[in-house]
Parts: C-alpha cells; sequence; structure tokens
C-alpha cells in the first residue's frame, strides 16, 4: 500500500532522510515518478518511474510495478535527470593550495570542509558527485577524493578515495616554466634514484628502508610485508621486489603509483604550451593512459596534441575564447567545446562558480553556442563519470547505478526551471521549498532574526517615518505585493 | 498592424524582388525571414518574412517562407534590436567634468570614442541602441544620447536623441573619495560633496536656482537651462540610485519640486536594485526604473541588494521596467543573459522582451524609431537560433539600420570571424 498523498509521501521521505534516522531509508525503497525522465542511457521516459532500493537504482521505466511498501515521490509536471558530476573541483577545501611544491603525500581529505557553502551550493545545482582536488598552485600537488556534497564527516561524504594525484604543468607561483618543467622532471628522477638506493641498500644487506618505515610507525604486516616486481610501462626499477611495499618511504610511494599506473593523475594546463610538457612528463612516466588534462579555455591551441595523446580534458574557465588580434586589433572569438568535438577529443564541462554558473549552466549555454544538446548533457554526466572511473555508479539513470536523481521544475537546460528536488543515494537530500537562502535571492525574502532581515526591518519602519513626504494618500508598504506560489 | 498588412499586400509572396547573389555587408536591403517573429506587444508572427529597403523596415510578410537558394538571411527567432539604457560604454574618467559636480552643460556626445571594441562587441549582442551618459562621480554629469551601435564612424550619424536625458546620481559615488580642500591643491578630489548630504543638497540647489532663474535671470548658472528642460518634464532626468536611500532620495525630491510647484520632472531611476523593496513608493512618484544586471549572490552596487524577482515585482505593479547590463564584458552579464534571468525571476517572456526593447525605447521618447519591428521604423533587427532569452539560445544576426553587423548565413559568419 502506498502512501496516500503524494506530499505526504515527500514529507515522510524528508524525515526519513534526517541524518539520524538516514539508515530506515538506506534500506528501503523510494520510487519517483515524474512526466519525463531524461536518463542518458537511452531514450527519454515518459511518465516513468524510478524505483532506488538500498540506495541503488534497481528498475527505470515507463510502466514499473511499484512495491507496496515504497515510498513514492509523484511529481507529474517534473523532469528526472541523472546527479551531474564535476570532474574537476579545488573548491570545498579550506585552503586550496598547499606551499610545498611536490606534496603527493598530502591527501585533500584533511582539507575538505564538509559544512562549507560550496558543498550545499553544489546540491542547489543538482550537483551530486564532485572530484576534489588541489588547486593549480603547485609542482605535484595532494591527492584527491570524489565526494558527494551530503554528509558533515569525510566518511559520510566519500564516494571514491584515491581519486588521482593533481599534476601542474602552468608555473607555480615564483616559478617559470623552465623551474616548473625541472621541478617536474626531478620529482620523478628523485624517485628513481630513492629507489634505486634502497635495492641496492637492500641487496648489500642494509636495512635503511626498513629502519625508516620503523620510524615513520608505518604498518608493515600482511601485503605491506610483501615485495613486488615494479609494474609500470615506463622506465623500471629492477630489483624493487626486494623491497616490501610498506618499507617504501609515504612521500615517495604516491608518485611510484602513478607510476606504476595505479592512481590516475589529473594535470593542470593554464596555456597551450604547458599542454605538450604535461604530456612529455605522463609519457616518461608511463601515466599517460591514466591522464585526465584540466584545461583552461585557451589549451584548445593545443588540441592536436591533445587528440594524438587521446586523453580527456575537463574545461576550465570560459567557453568561448575571446582574443585580440595583435596586429589589426580585431577581437577574435572561438567556442572551445565544438573544437573537442570536432578533433574527437573527450572532454567534460567545470563549473566557473558553484552558483550562476554552475555545470547547468555551462551545458546550457554551450547548447547556444553550438554544441549539440546530446554532447553537453554527455559533457556533465556520462562523461565526467568516465574520467573518474565511476562510469558504473553515476551518470546516468538506469539499473545498478547509484541512486543520484535531479527533479527539475521543466526542461533541464530551460533557463526558467529550477532543480527542486535531488536524490542521493536514495535519500531526498535538497527540497527547494524548503531552501531558504533561494528564497532570499529570489524573492529578497529572508528569514526573520536574521542581520539581514533585520536590516530590511529597519528600513521599511523608515518608510514609515517618511510620511511628511506622502501627500499623494499612498503609503508605502513594507511589503511588495503579495507573491502567487507556483 | 493594419499599416503592416497594407504593406504586406504589396509583396506578393514568390515574387519578391531578387537581389544580385553573394550581396556585401554595405547593403542596406534585405529579406529577412524567421520561423518565429516575437512582436513588442508578446504577439508571435508564424514563418514572418521582413522586408528592408534603405535601412527601414517597409513590409512585414506573415506565413512567408524564404525561397532557397537566394541571399535571404534566415533564423528560428527574431525580435526587434535591444535597447540598454545604462550600457556605460566609454564611461572612464574621460566623462567626468572635474571642473564642477554640477555640470548639465556637459555632452557625453563629445567625449564618446567609437572606435573602443566595445561598441562592436555590444552590437554583436544584440544591442542595437544605447543610451551613453557621463558616469556618475558628477552630482549632475551632463547630457546622455541615445545612439546606435554601430554604423558610420560619427556621432552624429549614429545618433537618435541628442540631449536624450539629464544624467545625475544620487547616494555615495558622487562624494567618493572627495575631501575638503586642504593638502595638495592639484588634487582633483578637492571638492564637493564629501557627504551623502551634500549630494543631496547640491542637487535641490541646481533645482531651486534653476526653477528661479525663470524670473530671476541672475540666477542661472551654467547649464541651468538643461535642468530647467529637466524640471519641466521635457528632458527625462535619469538618476543613479542603486539602495533603497538613493531611491527614497530621487522620490521626494521629485514630489518636493512637484509640491512647490517647480516643475514636474519625468524620473528615470537607473541601476534601482533595491527596487523590490518598497515598490509602492515607485506605483506612488510614476518614475520609471532600468534595473542593474542581476547580481549572482543578491549583493551589488554601492553595498545593496537585489532580489532576482525584482523585474516580476515591478512588472506585476505596472512600473515601467527597462534592464540593462553595465557593459558586455563577460558574457553571462550581457542583455539577452539580463532578460533570461529576469524571466528565472519569474517574468513573463513579453515583458521581458519589452523591457529590452519598446520599454526602453518609449522611457527616452525614441520609440517612433526603435524598439520593434514594426514598418517605417529602422531595420534594428536580431535573429536568434531558437527561443530568445533561452541559455539554449544565442543571438546569431545583427541588422543595425538594414546594415549587417552580424551575418546569420553560417559560411559568411565564419568567414568574418577569421
Amino acid at each position: 500500500m502506498r502512501l496516500p498523498s503524494p506530499r505526504l509521501a515527500l514529507l515522510a521521505s524528508l524525515v526519513l532522510a534526517l541524518p539520524l534516522s538516514g539508515n530506515a531509508l538506506a534500506d528501503g525503497k523510494l520510487a519517483i515518478k515524474v512526466g519525463r525522465i531524461v536518463t542518458m542511457s537511452g531514450p527519454d521516459i515518459v511518465n516513468g518511474a524510478i524505483l532506488i532500493e538500498n540506495g541503488r537504482i534497481t528498475a527505470v521505466g515507463a510502466d514499473l510495478k511499484l512495491p507496496w511498501d515504497a515510498v513514492v515521490i509523484d511529481q507529474p509536471k517534473m523532469v528526472a535527470f541523472p546527479g551531474l558530476v564535476e570532474a574537476h573541483s579545488a573548491r570545498g577545501m579550506d585552503r586550496a593550495n598547499e606551499n610545498i611544491d611536490v606534496a603527493p603525500f598530502l591527501n585533500v581529505r584533511d582539507s575538505i570542509d564538509p559544512v562549507g557553502f560550496y558543498f550545499e551550493d553544489s546540491l542547489r545545482w543538482g550537483i551530486t558527485t564532485i572530484n576534489v582536488q588541489q588547486g593549480p598552485d603547485c609542482v605535484i600537488g595532494a591527492q584527491g577524493l570524489v565526494v558527494k556534497p551530503v554528509g558533515i564527516t569525510i566518511e559520510d561524504m566519500l564516494v571514491k578515495p584515491d581519486a588521482g594525484l593533481k599534476l601542474s604543468a602552468s608555473p607555480k607561483r615564483g616559478f617559470s616554466p623552465a623551474t616548473q618543467q625541472q621541478a617536474l622532471r626531478s620529482a620523478f628522477s628523485e624517485l628513481r634514484t630513492y629507489l634505486e638506493e634502497i635495492v641496492r641498500d637492500k641487496q648489500q644487506g642494509g636495512e635503511r628502508a626498513k629502519r625508516e618505515a620503523l620510524f615513520q610507525g608505518r604498518d608493515l604486516e600482511g601485503e605491506k610485508s610483501k615485495g613486488k616486481a615494479m609494474g609500470g610501462n615506463a622506465w623500471k626499477v629492477e630489483g624493487l621486489e626486494v623491497i616490501p611495499r610498506g618499507e617504501i618511504d609515504e612521500k615517495q610511494e604516491p608518485l611510484l603509483a602513478l607510476v606504476e599506473g595505479r592512481l590516475p593523475a589529473f594535470f593542470y594546463c593554464a596555456r597551450p604550451m604547458d599542454v605538450q610538457r604535461a604530456l612529455e612528463i605522463a609519457r616518461a612516466n608511463g601515466f599517460l593512459a591514466r591522464t585526465t588534462l584540466v584545461c583552461n579555455t585557451a589549451c584548445w591551441k593545443a588540441v592536436d596534441a591533445i587528440a594524438q595523446a587521446g586523453v580527456p580534458v575537463v574545461l576550465e574557465g570560459p567557453l568561448v575564447q575571446i582574443e585580440r588580434d595583435p596586429i589589426d586589433g580585431r577581437e577574435i572569438e572561438t567556442f572551445v567545446p565544438k573544437i573537442f568535438v570536432d578533433k574527437k577529443v573527450r572532454f567534460a564541462l567545470s563549473s566557473s562558480n558553484t552558483t550562476t554558473e554552475s555545470l547547468w549552466y555551462q551545458a546550457a549555454t554551450a547548447v547556444g553556442l553550438g554544441l549539440s544538446r546530446d554532447n553537453a548533457l554527455k559533457a556533465v554526466t556520462v562523461v565526467p563519470a568516465e574520467i573518474l572511473g565511476l562510469q558504473k555508479r553515476v551518470g546516468s539513470i538506469e539499473a545498478g547505478k547509484d541512486g543520484n536523481v535531479l527533479l527539475f521544475s521543466g526542461d533541464p537546460l530551460s533557463v526558467t526551471s529550477f532543480v527542486e528536488h535531488v536524490i542521493v543515494e536514495g535519500k531526498p537530500v535538497y527540497d527547494r521549498s524548503k531552501d531558504i537562502r533561494v528564497k532570499a535571492l529570489l524573492e529578497g525574502k529572508l528569514p526573520a532574526g536574521t542581520a539581514a532581515a533585520d536590516e530590511k526591518g529597519a528600513k521599511a519602519s523608515g518608510a514609515t517615518a517618511a510620511k511628511p513626504h506622502d501627500d499623494t494618500g499612498t503609503v508605502p508598504t513594507d511589503e511588495p505585493e503579495p507573491k502567487k506560489k507556483d | 498592424m493594419s499599416q503592416m498588412i497594407t504593406s504586406g499586400l504589396l509583396l506578393a509572396l514568390g515574387c519578391l524582388p531578387a537581389f544580385a547573389q553573394d550581396k556585401q555587408e554595405s547593403s542596406n536591403d534585405w529579406n529577412v525571414f524567421a520561423e518565429e517573429l516575437y512582436t513588442a506587444d508578446g504577439g508571435v508572427i508564424k514563418n514572418a518574412l521582413v522586408r528592408v529597403q534603405g535601412g527601414k523596415i517597409v513590409a512585414i510578410v506573415p506565413g512567408g517562407s524564404a525561397a532557397s537558394g537566394d541571399d535571404s538571411l534566415r533564423a528560428a527567432g527574431m525580435t526587434a534590436g535591444m535597447i540598454d539604457l545604462s550600457a556605460r560604454i566609454d564611461m572612464g574618467f574621460a566623462s567626468v567634468e572635474q571642473e564642477h559636480e554640477i555640470s548639465p552643460g556637459m555632452r557625453i556626445a563629445d567625449s564618446i570614442d567609437l572606435f573602443d571594441p566595445e561598441w562592436t562587441r555590444t552590437a554583436k549582442s544584440g544591442v542595437t541602441t544605447v543610451l551613453a551618459n557621463p558616469r556618475d562621480d558628477d552630482v549632475i554629469g551632463g547630457l546622455g544620447l541615445a545612439l546606435k551601435t554601430a554604423g558610420a564612424n560619427s556621432v552624429v550619424e549614429r545618433t537618435l536623441k541628442a540631449d536624450a536625458v539629464l544624467r545625475g546620481a544620487i547616494g555615495t559615488q558622487p562624494s567618493q573619495r572627495n575631501h575638503p580642500a586642504f593638502g595638495s591643491p592639484s588634487d582633483i578630489f578637492s571638492r564637493r560633496p564629501t557627504t551623502r548630504m551634500g549630494v543631496e543638497w547640491e542637487w535641490r540647489k541646481a533645482m531651486y536656482d534653476a526653477a528661479a532663474s525663470r524670473a530671476d535671470k541672475s540666477r542661472a548658472y551654467q547649464g541651468s537651462e538643461h535642468v530647467l528642460a529637466a524640471l519641466d518634464g521635457k528632458l527625462a532626468l535619469c538618476i543613479q540610485t542603486w539602495s533603497t536611500q538613493d531611491i527614497r532620495t530621487a522620490v521626494f525630491l521629485k514630489e518636493e519640486i512637484e509640491r512647490e510647484k517647480l516643475g514636474s520632472p519625468r524620473l528615470i531611476l537607473d541601476a534601482a536594485a533595491e527596487a523590490w523593496k518598497e515598490p509602492q513608493l515607485l506605483v506612488r512618484s510614476k518614475a520609471m526604473v532600468v534595473l542593474p544586471p542581476f547580481p549572482l549572490q543578491g549583493r551589488t552596487g554601492e553595498g545593496s541588494f537585489m532580489a532576482h524577482d525584482t523585474a516580476k515585482v515591478l512588472h506585476d505593479l505596472k512600473v515601467p521596467i527597462a534592464l540593462s547590463a553595465h557593459g558586455t564584458g563577460a558574457a553571462e552579464t550581457r542583455l539577452d543573459r539580463q532578460a533570461g534571468l529576469a524571466m528565472r525571476g519569474g517574468l513573463p517572456f513579453e515583458a521581458a522582451l519589452a523591457a529590452v526593447t519598446i520599454a526602453p525605447a518609449r522611457m527616452i521618447g525614441i520609440d517612433d524609431r526603435v524598439g520593434s519591428i514594426e514598418v517605417g521604423k529602422d531595420a534594428d533587427i536580431v535573429l536568434w537560433s531558437g527561443v530568445p532569452f533561452e541559455l539554449t539560445s544565442r543571438v546569431v544576426g545583427v541588422l543595425i539600420d538594414g546594415r549587417l553587423v552580424l551575418d546569420p548565413r553560417p559560411d559568411k559568419n565564419s568567414a568574418a570571424a577569421k
């Protein structure tokens, strides 16, 4: 038996979604009935339903038989869309950049602020999966995490650890391109020297690596006690199998993981000249196949090199590059995503900010500028999911995937559509009608008791005080005309 | 409408005059076809063919079709060229007269640089007419000018209406950085006013002196005849007012002038971000409102807060509104996007279209020439790739006075871009 009214059902589901009783729904069933489902895995479904059980989508279709005990969200006017996927973001951290040039041993886990406004705002704009990476002001940065913008601890938020290592081909502050490249090369040559030294030391009966490991208090049990020959397809250090993996310095291990192809890389390029240098480092150290370039708009000029390397791109910055011709001074506009499509480069769009220029806005604007609707939608769903290696979990609405669903008030790309509800892993986590910040932005309605509301109240009473000026008979009111509810 | 149909009858479908193939951009005779023509009153004409001759619209044929192979301009959507009353092009310090904070005789026309690339960018974004004003670092900055955004390289030839408004500002900007005359005497900021009170005092003095000069010529000052024209309502009075406090000051000033029987100014409040807070004040004052660009997080100029439904609230109360972009720096803030954001805040499409076309034209009295697609009006036309103001649509073609500024024909356009 279903709950009698959809509204009641929604209310019930929201109550269930409270953090304390969250597990109640996680074990339960949620059915979402909408006017249209944009699945991103096949054709759209008109008047369909999505069934989510234990946080996973178990069925999608037009004629689903819903279980009697499912909580039902029934919104016949709304459009369901997969949760948007942010392939790379340097937001949500206490500080986005680390001082140390080469810091692969750090992890953004220690820097993410779960209650930061960024995550709240991401949800508001329908972003349900985010790859948080260190900012680009580094040589080799920290390891990133894929998170969902839900929860108040990193454990709650975690979608995928070991999301990848951040590198930058663009000079860190105070560096020139040459010093940057030298620093990148030497980070890997130092790794090699280090590995060769500990192997030689071990072969000569020394215990240097072990002593340091014990000194650092590292775990040397189980898998960590076993040695393994060096993997990967680039340079090799012979005899590495003599070193138990747990003995390898934790400052070097992430780079070794990169070279062995165990860790993805997100390589930042600000300018076209950076692309070539990033590809050189990735090729020389055998992690090209696991590299994603995080490219600023201008990098489209290196599109041939990108296409030849076969690496995907996360496009940052404006969609259109505006340049001034150095000779005749004319402005030249280049719409970058179209060039990537023409050259068959896989690319994901990214949010310029979380507020208005979020993924939703980028996709819609890209369509306006000439990208096909299908390509634009893929660039914020399935392509970033592939880039993150999460193609089996997020990016589309189909059985087996995580229950991440957005309900839009209309067509997902229309300027008048809003994200009304967000469901993450089967739990309703956002409802626009209860979002006081959106209400404040949209209608100037501020919750009573806030500083801003008090300020407004003070001004409004000032209007009454100004009555001597009012000869025409009408009294200025504090409130605008009552608004119609939509 | 009847005029339109009559002229339309002159051109039977299918026997439209054939033009020479591959016309140059210099031509101002065109057949412009769109699947949907959005008229100023909110109507839609399906499959409209607009005939442009000598830079004017000479016929509108509903239910037409563009013959294939000819050189008609075609697009999914067509609207009149957009009008921005606060485009803020070329408003550098060069437009701030330093001699006196009340400089009503200064004409922005004399400091406009038509070679600024901003003009081309504005024109290509679909804005065909702008109101150029002096920058608001003076209390009364001078006379604004309505002009086309592309065409001849001559301000005179591009002008739609010289002395379109008398421009000034209320609030902190005219007094910002000013200080009393101590220290270095060459400092341009050694001048009044230094406070918001001072700004209002300057306004009142300028108005009372101008009014008094009717009887007593000795009260006249440089440019006071323009302030007089504004008092008489012959010249619109365009005042920058960001916050509620600024808006009140402007409205109360107008009401004071009327109560003292000194005149009856036609008030245009520019950048009135907080107009939503006391909309009844605007109804009462019959002021017209130009809204600044919608801010991402609500906070905007001079510490004011602009709700995204501001345009809707004012429209519902029948306050005349126009939208503005304050320049074309980023694609996100251009005028078509402002119309979209106003719709996101609840403004109906027809009202959003009016707020960037016919409404601003009426505010400064240029609606006899621009602001809608009608027979006899200037051929200022914008062609759209889809429904105007949607994020998924863009401006693909622009005609100003019948001349192509942006060519909607794909091959031509890409050639022009290279």
